[in-house]
C-alpha cells in the first residue's frame, strides 16, 4: 500500500469476480477487448430472430400461405388495384358515392375491355347492394365499356360518364394528361398505400415478408431442437467413452466415426426420405447428423482432461468416479461444447434450409426459407426478391449465432478471462 | 520397538507395455514410522512416484500392483474394496502432487475443492460447517480466507501448494504422501514450504512420506531417508547415518554428485553409465554395471535387503559377511 496504488482497472476485475451473470455480461468488454460490440450486435440479432420466431402472427402483416395480392409484385411497389377515377368537381371518391335513390337514373361507370376491373366492380357493387336491400337506396351503376383506358379517361374528363374503374398502375402513367380527373379509392376497399408489400409478393401472390417471418419459426425450431437433441445424446456418450475407455469406447467410436464419415447432407437426405416429410423428421435427421460432432469433441477433451493432475488429485482425496466425471471433467469439457453448440445451431439451420431447398423434409407449402429459395430460383432474372431475402435471412441467422456463441465462450470460460 | 504406521511388504508394481512388462517397483519393503518425515530419494524413473501412488492403490492401467502387502495402521489395504479405498484416500492418507499449477481444478473455486473433500468423506457435515472448517484450516496454512473464493489460476504457486496441503489435511489424515512437492517452486517458497511441513507434522501429528530427487530437501527436513534405485530399495536409514556413512555404493555416488560451492567444476562426481532400462534390468544387483566396487557375485545374484547396523539397512553384497569372508 505504500507503493503506488495500481489503476482502477485492477479493482474492477476483482469486483467482477463477485458479481452476477448480468453484470458480468455487461462488463464483457473488460476482457473481451475491442470486440465486445460484436457480441452485443449478435446478441441483439439473435434476440430479434427469437422474437420473430416466437410471435410471427403478431409481426407478419399477412398470412404466409394464402394468396394476398397480385403475383410478382416488386418490393415496395403498389399493387395494381382497380381504382375509381372521376372528375374532381363531382366529389365521387368511392363506390358508395354512386348510390342513388330507387328510380333515379343510374350513374354510368366506364370500364376498359379485357381488364379484370369490370368483374371487380360488379362483385363489389353487388355486395354493397345487398347491404342496401330494404332501404330506398340502391347501387346499380350502368357499365359502359371502352376499348382503351385513354377513351375511358377522356369520357370521364368530358363528363359523359360519372366515373370509371381503371387499373391504378395504368392510370398513374396517364394521369398528367387528364388534370381534371382525380383518383379515388380502390373499389375492392384495399388502399394502395397499405396494400404495398414490403418485400414484394411471390409467384402465387403470397407476401414474401410474411413468409420470411414465419420461416424464422421453422428455422429456429429445427436449429435448436436438432442441436439440443444432438448435444443431449452426444455429450454423455462422449464423456462415458472418454472416461471409461476400453471396449465401450471402441464400439461407440466406430459407430460415431462411420456416421461422421458419411457425407452429411446425403445422410440427412436419406433419413428424411425414409421417414417422410414432417418437421419432426427433419429435426431427427439433422440431430443424427450432429451427434458425432459432440461425441468426438467431448471424448477427445475427456481423454486429455482425465490425464490432468487435478483429476489424479481428486482421486487422491477419495472422490468417486461419478464425482470426478461431474465436477472435474464435465466443467472442463463443456466450454468447447458451448462453442460447437452455437455454431451447430447455425449449421443445423443451414442444413435444414438445404434439405427443404432440395424438396425433402418439410411439407410443400410450409413457410420456410429453403422452400422459398427453391421456389424462387426459377424466377431469379425476373423477380430477384424471391431468393434474395430468404438468402439474407439465412445468412444473418448463421452469422448471429456463430458470433454470439464465440463471444459467450470468451465471457464464461474462466481460463480465457483475464487476458 | 517403533510405532509403525505403514508397513509395505514385498511390493511389486508392473507397467504393461508393448515390449513387455516394466518392473517399476521390485520387491520393495519399507516401514513408515508414526510421526516421522521419511524422505524417499532416487533418480528420475527409479520408481519412487510409482511407489507413492501404489501405496495409495492409485495405479491405473497400464500399471498394476503385482503382489505385496500394504499394512496401514494394522489393516492390509490390498484386501480393501474399492469403496473402502476411496474412504482411505483423503480420509486417512492424503497426497500432495508435484505440480501445484495443474493439480487444482481450474474451473472450481478453491473453497469448493475443500468443502468437496470434507463432504465426500463426511456427508453429514453441512455446507456452512464445511466452509467454516476450510477457512480455519487455510488460515493455519497462511492463506487469507478471502482468497478462498478465487479460482486456482489467481493464486501463486506457493499458495496453490498450500491449498493442496490443506486438501490433504482437510480430514485429519494420518499420512501425507508429498510427491516432489517443491520441484516447481522457487527456493524461497521451497524453504517456507519445508518449514510448513515440519510445523504441520508437529501440530497435526502427521506422518509424511516426502518423495523427491533433491537430496538437500531430504537433509533439511527428513528424519529418515530411503534411497531407491531401478525399482529396488537400495538403502534405508536414519538421515544422519545415511548422510554421514552411506553404505550402498549408489548412495555414496549420489551424495558425491550433489554440487557444492567448495568444489571446483571438474571435481563434481559424475556417476558412470546411466540408469538401467527396466524392461530388461541387469542380472543380479541392478546397480552392478555402474558400481565402482562391483564383485563377481553382484552380476549373478540379487543382494538381500537387510540391516547392516541397527536402524540402517541396505541391499549390497559388500555387507554380506559370508561373501566378504569367502571372497
Amino acid at each position: 500500500m505504500a507503493l503506488q496504488t495500481p489503476t482502477n482497472e485492477y479493482e474492477w476485475s476483482v469486483e467482477l469476480e463477485k458479481v452476477g451473470f448480468v453484470r458480468r455480461l455487461l462488463g464483457a468488454r473488460r476482457w473481451y477487448g475491442a470486440d465486445w460490440w460484436l457480441v452485443a450486435i449478435s446478441a441483439v440479432m439473435v434476440l430479434v430472430f427469437i422474437i420473430l420466431g416466437l410471435v410471427p402472427s403478431l409481426l407478419a402483416p399477412y398470412s404466409p400461405d394464402v394468396q394476398v395480392g397480385p403475383r410478382f409484385l416488386a418490393p415496395g411497389a403498389s399493387p395494381d388495384l382497380p381504382v375509381l377515377v372521376s372528375l374532381a368537381s363531382s366529389g365521387i371518391t368511392e363506390l358508395g358515392d354512386l348510390e342513388t335513390s330507387t328510380g333515379d337514373p343510374r350513374p354510368s361507370v366506364g370500364v376498359v375491355r379485357g381488364v379484370p376491373t369490370a368483374q371487380a366492380l360488379n362483385e363489389q357493387a353487388q355486395a354493397l347492394n345487398e347491404q342496401l336491400a330494404g332501404t330506398d337506396k340502391e347501387l346499380r351503376p350502368r357499365i359502359v365499356r371502352f376499348n382503351s383506358i385513354d377513351e375511358a379517361l377522356q369520357a370521364v374528363a368530358d363528363g359523359t360518364i360519372a366515373a370509371a374503374v381503371v387499373q391504378s398502375a395504368e392510370y398513374e402513367d396517364l394521369a398528367e394528361n387528364y388534370p381534371q380527373v382525380v383518383e379515388g379509392k380502390s373499389v375492392t376497399g384495399e388502399s394502395a398505400a397499405a396494400g404495398g408489400f414490403l418485400l414484394g409478393t411471390n409467384q402465387i401472390g403470397q407476401d414474401v415478408f410474411s413468409r420470411l417471418i414465419w420461416g424464422t419459426r421453422i428455422a429456429l425450431l429445427i436449429g435448436f431442437s436438432a442441436s439440443i437433441i444432438a448435444l443431449v445424446l452426444g455429450v454423455p456418450l462422449g464423456l462415458l467413452a472418454g472416461f471409461r475407455g476400453g471396449k465401450l469406447d471402441r464400439l461407440l467410436s466406430i459407430i460415431m466415426d462411420s456416421l461422421y464419415a458419411f457425407p452429411g447432407l446425403i445422410l440427412a437426405i436419406s433419413i428424411t426420405a425414409v421417414l417422410g416429410p414432417s418437421v419432426l423428421n427433419v429435426i431427427v435427421a439433422i440431430a443424427v447428423l450432429y451427434i458425432p460432432t459432440y461425441y468426438r469433441i467431448v471424448r477427445g477433451q475427456t481423454l486429455s482432461v482425465k490425464e490432468e493432475l487435478y483429476v489424479e488429485a481428486a482421486r487422491s482425496i477419495g472422490a468417486r468416479s461419478r464425482e470426478i466425471l461431474r465436477k472435474y471433467i464435465y466443467p472442463n469439457v463443456i466450454p468447447s461444447v458451448a462453442i460447437i453448440f452455437s455454431v451447430n445451431v447455425a449449421d443445423a439451420i443451414l442444413t435444414g434450409a438445404g434439405l427443404s431447398f432440395l424438396g425433402l423434409g418439410l411439407p410443400p407449402n410450409t413457410a420456410d426459407w429453403g422452400i422459398d429459395l427453391a421456389r424462387g430460383q426459377g424466377f431469379i432474372q425476373t423477380a430477384w426478391w424471391l431468393i434474395t431475402f430468404p438468402g439474407i435471412a439465412i445468412m444473418l441467422v448463421v452469422l448471429a449465432f456463430t458470433m454470439m456463441g464465440e463471444g459467450l465462450m470468451e465471457i464464461f470460460n474462466p481460463k480465457l478471462r483475464e487476458r | 520397538m517403533e510405532d509403525i504406521l505403514y508397513s509395505v511388504r514385498n511390493l511389486n508394481v508392473r507397467y504393461a507395455t508393448r515390449s513387455g512388462d516394466v518392473h517399476a517397483v521390485d520387491d520393495v519393503s519399507l516401514d513408515i514410522r508414526r510421526g516421522e518425515i521419511l524422505g524417499l530419494v532416487g533418480e528420475s524413473g527409479c520408481g519412487k512416484s510409482t511407489f507413492g501412488k501404489a501405496i495409495m492403490r492409485m495405479m491405473r492401467t497400464p500399471g498394476r500392483i503385482d503382489g505385496g502387502e500394504l499394512w496401514f495402521d494394522g489393516d492390509d489395504l490390498m484386501t480393501y474394496s474399492k469403496k473402502q479405498m476411496q474412504s482411505v484416500r483423503g480420509g486417512e492418507i492424503g497426497m500432495v502432487f508435484q505440480d501445484p499449477m495443474t493439480s487444482l481444478n481450474p474451473v472450481q473455486r478453491v473453497i469448493e475443492h475443500l468443502t468437496e473433500t470434507i463432504r465426500t468423506h463426511e456427508p453429514k457435515v453441512s455446507e456452512l460447517a464445511a466452509i467454516a472448517r476450510a477457512e480455519e484450516l487455510v488460515e493455519k496454512l497462511g492463506i487469507r480466507r478471502e482468497r478462498l473464493d478465487d479460482y486456482p489460476h489467481q493464486l501463486s504457486g506457493g499458495m496453490r501448494q498450500r491449498v493442496m496441503i490443506s486438501l490433504a489435511l482437510a480430514l485429519r489424515t494420518k499420512l501425507v504422501i508429498a510427491d516432489e512437492p517443491t520441484t516447481s517452486l522457487d527456493v524461497i517458497v521451497e524453504a517456507k514450504f519445508l518449514d510448513l511441513l515440519r510445523e504441520l507434522r508437529d501440530e497435526f501429528d502427521l506422518t509424511i512420506l516426502l518423495i523427491t530427487h533433491n537430496i538437500g530437501v531430504v537433509a533439511e527436513v527428513a528424519d529418515r531417508v530411503a534411497v531407491m534405485y531401478a525399482g529396488r530399495m537400495a538403502e534405508v536409514g536414519d538421515v544422519y547415518g545415511v548422510f554421514a556413512e552411506p553404505k550402498h555404493p549408489y548412495t555414496v555416488g549420489l551424495l558425491h554428485s550433489v554440487p557444492n560451492i567448495d568444489l571446483a567444476a571438474h571435481d563434481l562426481y559424475k556417476m558412470e553409465g546411466a540408469p538401467p532400462n527396466l524392461l530388461s534390468p541387469p542380472s543380479g544387483c541392478p546397480f552392478h554395471p555402474r558400481c565402482p566396487r562391483a564383485m563377481d557375485i553382484c552380476a549373478v545374484e540379487v543382494p538381500q535387503f537387510r540391516e547392516v547396523i541397527p536402524g540402517h539397512a541396505t541391499a549390497c553384497w559388500l555387507y554380506d559377511q559370508v561373501e566378504v569372508a569367502g571372497g
